[in-house]
């Protein structure tokens, strides 16, 4: 399986260059301009259209969050969308996932060296954008009021990360479910735009606090003290747990799927 | 006692409310090239796909060297080679980082770097992208990743499609080298000259369902002579009716006789009337074949 997972990453070294430098557009935009835009920025704090967005703009440390703690795994998520559906129903439509599965290798182990590779793939991206992040703080750490550190931006920034993990796993396992990659995506990308706006919005709208539990942005803590004290640990907690159940559900599908054939579960037994 | 190296009993597949395959029972022996013949979604690559653990047959069992296809895949697949019909690369790699991947993933050691002579025997160029090759070249991409591991049992669907006439006799010549070696080729393919070429034994499906296995050098010993006897008045067809005689076709002065035995008692037969003309040509392999996958070989070649 270290065979397969070192060859998997090997295929997303350019995903993660070209991602990873992608997303550095936000700390090299979004912190580079703050000092000039900070004054600005502390007027908008309680305009409702950036609260139903999850953004709160009244600080530094508020700004980061607003941007690079929900924007970035929004971003990123797409990332994983695209990954966690191509790298099984995507393989398996274009044919090359059949190479894979006739060679010797348990498909528990072509699973897991997938998932592997999207994790760290997904972790590494983030990390080169928490560094830059970093770099960037440092460099306008002298012309703002903050007592923030390069540190805690870092921290702040990776913090995103486990919600791109979840929705990555939760894409892997829709492929290995739905019988299209086409279907597994919209699906996967329906999960991501409802709990990214059904979140914020379940704030300020009674009618959706009921289902706010079943939001995935509900357990990403956008406001500025996820940066000055960082993410709340059970909140961390249920996104990996939702991650590794959609992993767990994943192989199970994955184990039993008719490859080539493209059957919903139900079809996959029929006479 | 046989070494058997294929079995299938009653293999049934089937996609939904689609027939795949319907009670194959099959029986490939070591060392043997097999042929798999018949027309497009007859279930040659559903058969192969069961095999490779693919996807689980819907009724009946399938064993590769007395192992399970489906509980034991991975340590069978450990020995098989294999090249899919619908082949599918990653375009992005060059073909030699393709083929160190493969070897890499087989934890092969026998294959030690065997896929370099093959990619000189079939003249192909490893130090460039997959994406830039033209489909005969990925298809010999394909034939080398399938018998770069020295497998002992290949299984390869349609390996010649595509290629040009010497690569074509290339592979035909792996094929042979394979069997020499006492290695096992299950073949599926629908060029007939290369089944006479390299199988031992073929197997013939049609619609799902296996209708012959045959050996080749049966179905030549068996080949059927075509006569057509053109009489001076009303053919007296009751004279011809013999054992391994069939009736084709009754004109108003000819008949038509398909005749795999008893040749010297038709033309006996004919001796006795009064026969103007007879005409002769041989049943070749192609109409045997074709016979076959039409569903019109009228019990006359089993």
């Amino acid at each position: 399986m270290i065979r397969l997972l070192v060859q998997e990453l090997k295929f997303r070294r350019g995903a993660i260059l070209g991602w990873g430098l992608g997303l550095c557009f936000f700390p090299l935009m979004y912190i580079g301009i703050y000092p000039s835009v900070a004054e600005e920025m502390a007027g908008l704090a309680d305009l409702e259209i950036y609260q139903a967005m999850g953004m709160n703009l009244g600080t530094f440390a508020d700004w980061v969050a607003s941007i690079l703690v929900i924007f970035l795994p929004l971003v990123a998520a797409i990332y994983a969308i695209i990954n966690g559906t191509g790298t099984l129903a995507g393989e398996e439509e274009d044919g090359r996932l059949e190479m894979l599965v006739t060679l010797p290798l348990p498909r528990w182990q072509i699973l897991t060296a997938k998932a592997l590779a999207f994790s760290i793939s997904s972790a590494v991206i983030y990390l080169i954008v928490s560094l830059v992040s970093w770099g960037v703080f440092k460099a306008i750490k002298d012309q703002i009021e903050t007592s923030l550190t390069g540190q805690d931006l870092f921290l702040g920034v990776m913090a995103g990360w486990p919600l791109v993990f979840a929705m990555g796993m939760l894409a892997m396992f829709l492929a290995a479910f739905c019988s299209r990659r086409r279907i597994a995506s919209m699906i996967a990308a329906a999960i991501l735009v409802v709990s990214y706006f059904g979140s914020n919005l379940a704030g300020s709208t009674p009618v959706l606090e009921p289902f706010e539990p079943f939001f995935l942005f509900t357990y990403l803590d956008s406001s500025g003290s996820a940066i000055t004290t960082g993410q709340a640990a059970e909140d961390v907690l249920v996104l990996l747990g939702i991650g590794l159940v959609s992993f767990i559900l994943a192989v199970i599908f994955f184990q039993r799927r008719k490859l080539t054939v493209g059957a919903w579960p139900w079809q996959r037994g029929q006479n | 006692m046989k070494n058997i190296v294929i079995e299938t009993q009653d293999l049934t597949v089937y996609y939904g409310k689609f027939r795949g395959i319907l009670d194959v029972n099959l029986v490939v022996e070591k060392g043997e090239v097999f042929g798999f013949l018949g027309p497009n979604g007859a279930g040659k690559t559903t058969t192969q796909r069961v095999l490779l653990d693919v996807f689980p047959p819907t009724r009946g069992k399938a064993t590769v060297f007395g192992k399970d296809c489906q509980r034991e895949g991975v340590a069978i697949r450990k020995h098989i080679g294999y090249l899919p019909g619908e082949l599918a690369l990653y375009a992005n790699m060059r073909a030699r980082d393709f083929f160190e991947m493969f070897e890499y993933l087989r934890k092969d050691k026998k294959s030690n770097g065997y896929w370099r002579e093959l990619a000189e025997r079939l003249d192909l160029d490893t130090s460039r992208k997959i994406s830039q090759f033209s489909r005969g070249n990925k298809q010999k991409v394909g034939v080398v990743a399938a018998f770069m591991n020295r497998a002992d049992l290949l299984i390869l669907d349609e390996p010649t499609g595509g290629l040009d006439p010497l690569v074509q006799k290339a592979v035909l010549e792996l094929v042979r080298e394979t069997k020499a070696e006492g290695r096992t080729v299950f073949f599926s393919s629908h060029i007939l000259s290369e089944v006479q070429a390299v199988c031992d034994r073929v197997g013939i499906i049609r619609d799902g369902q296996l209708v012959a296995t045959r050996r080749v050098e049966d179905i030549f010993a068996q080949r059927m002579n075509r006569l057509t006897l053109i009489f001076e008045g009303s053919p007296p067809s009751e004279a011809f009716q013999m054992k391994g005689v069939t009736e084709l076709r009754q004109g108003k002065r000819s008949l038509t006789l398909e005749v795999k035995e008893n040749l010297p008692a038709v033309l006996a037969a004919a001796a006795q009337h009064q026969v103007m003309d007879i005409e002769t040509h041989n049943v070749s392999l192609e109409e045997i074949f074709l016979a076959y996958y039409t569903g019109d070989e009228g019990g006359s070649y089993d």
